[in-house]
């Protein structure tokens, strides 16, 4: 689609493996860069090192294990668009589009519907059934598969995203700054449950050039215009390097942040939480994993004493399924707590229920 | 207050339309600068502002600060130049208030304007300037609602 009898070819800037840095800067730089003529631009990219890209707004000290990162020699870059901390290396092409703004649909649902479609199309000529998941999601079966952003950069739309080839689960579980071990564990199993890649859908990811030429042609498809190699130009070259330096500052990184989530979300539907509540017999915590606003998975773990001792994850599988509202939730555990002889001195239905609140209550941003 | 396309926007304000900002004179060159119902519409829930530090001297067209909803992340340009001489606090435990209140409790900066009367008429106001700005999102197929 266009929106502007104006535009001519697409560029298409195939910029291969670059250092972790640059493969962030170079897109900031062409969205700064874009003059009136310029051309809009589909860039491809990969980094040629593993690192932790953080959203725009997000504090660094609280969501990333910076001491973590440190030890494994990663870099930990704040980038300018928004959502949450994920970790990357050269298994995912980052496919960038940086669009003069009136080329592009005005509103943001519009443009990830057409950016997702380009990816779905092109996930789906590999034999991969993926799906748009609106408002920026691609899933497979459930599975999501890949992130994507978006950022206006004066006047140029940027929309960014990636074609996931394989995700090192592993590492990204160990890279966010988590409350527990156990947290950090259910992360771990949420994301390696709710997370694909082209590897894991076709058993061996398939070349970069096969995909690469799907991806173009999808592009080129959808939005109905040529797309033709092309080369950076100087000025965004020498503002790539200006960017270097500030995105690699301590200030830029340390930048106050302010973005403040409950828990890590997953994908559009999942995320994992945990809450804490005092009761009288004790502290209970609760590891929760929500689904489309249903418990998918719950952990309880605390200093309370209960017997019989399968209660704590007998009760968690009790809850599989409730809403998040609290007369489910009670009408559940009470339940429970009539077929099982539950013996917890100081630990009440509603203590149970005022953990599993603590952890999926919306908290607004502080 | 005047809607257009499902849109508010006050006649006393002045805006620079394909910015979607919004300015309103203090009198005494100090201006309060906002995004507008169209911009929060378009960025959709708000979840974190933050704002150029007081005494930062800008041009037009500067980034005063910088918006962020769940899926999209933007600048709200200077619409002239000045120094920010004061900064919306209450942004930052709820951005949402750009939402829920853009011309209100949702303003984003105080700035006091280096040649207020010299840039006045490169925005828009009064009755013309909401009939302008509507013209504008009926051209981009922008609406409230």
């Amino acid at each position: 689609m266009t929106t502007d009898g104006q535009s001519g070819p697409i560029r298409l800037l195939d910029l291969g493996s670059l250092p972790p840095l640059r493969s962030q800067t170079i897109f900031h730089a062409v969205g700064y860069a874009m003059g009136e003529g310029s051309p809009d631009t589909i860039m491809l990219v990969s980094p040629d090192a593993p690192y932790v890209s953080i959203g725009r707004h997000q504090d660094a000290d609280r969501e990333v294990d910076l001491g973590t990162c440190a030890r494994l020699g990663f870099p930990v870059i704040r980038r300018e668009i928004g959502g949450g901390a994920v970790y990357l290396d050269g298994n995912q092409l980052f496919t960038q589009w940086i669009f003069d703004a009136a080329r592009l649909p005005a509103t943001v649902e519009a443009r990830f519907a057409l950016y997702c479609d380009t990816l779905v199309q092109t996930y789906r000529g590999l034999g991969i059934a993926a799906e748009y998941r609106p408002v920026n999601d691609i899933q497979v079966a459930g599975r999501k598969i890949g992130g994507t952003g978006a950022a206006r950069m004066d006047r140029a739309e940027v929309v960014v995203g990636s074609l996931m080839f394989d995700f090192d689960v592993d590492t990204m579980a160990q890279v966010l700054k988590v409350p527990s071990e156990k947290f950090r564990d259910k992360v771990h199993q949420t994301l390696a449950e709710y997370m694909t890649t082209m590897r894991r859908e076709l058993g061996a990811p398939p070349p970069r050039e096969t995909v690469v030429a799907r991806y173009i042609a999808a592009c080129s498809e959808a939005l109905g215009r040529p797309i033709e190699p092309g080369a950076l130009r100087p000025d965004e070259v020498a503002l790539a390097e200006r960017l270097d330096e500030r995105f690699a500052s301590a200030d830029w990184l340390h930048e106050a942040g302010g973005l403040r989530r409950h828990g890590v979300r997953i994908h559009e539907d999942v995320r994992v939480a945990e809450g804490a509540h005092k009761a009288p017999g004790g502290l209970i915590r609760a590891i929760v994993v929500v689904r489309e606003d249903h418990i998918d998975g719950i952990a309880f773990s605390g200093d309370f004493t209960v017997e019989p001792s399968t209660v704590p994850v007998e009760l968690g599988e009790a809850l599989i399924g409730s809403t998040l509202g609290e007369a489910d939730l009670l009408a559940r555990v009470k339940g429970y707590c009539q077929r099982v002889q539950v013996e917890a001195p100081g630990v009440e239905p509603g203590d149970w229920v005022a953990a599993v609140m603590k952890a999926t209550a919306v908290e607004l941003p502080a | 207050m005047t809607q257009v396309r499902g849109c508010e926007l006050p006649e006393e304000l002045y805006y620079w339309i394909e910015k979607h900002v919004w300015v309103r004179d203090e009198g005494d060159d100090v201006l309060t600068v906002g995004i507008t119902d169209p911009a929060q519409q378009l960025a959709a829930r708000v979840v974190a502002v933050t704002v150029k530090k007081v005494g930062k001297v800008l041009e037009r067209g500067q980034s005063v600060a910088t918006v962020e909803s769940g899926k999209w992340v933007g600048p709200v340009p200077m619409p002239v130049n000045g120094e920010v001489i004061a900064v919306n606090e209450a942004l930052a435990t709820d951005p949402t208030l750009v939402n829920s209140d853009p011309y209100g409790t949702g303003w984003i900066a105080r700035i006091k304007a280096t040649v207020w009367s010299v840039q006045r008429p490169e925005l828009v106001t009064g009755a013309h300037g909401v009939h302008e700005y509507g013209a504008y999102l009926e051209s981009e197929g922008i609406s409230c609602g």
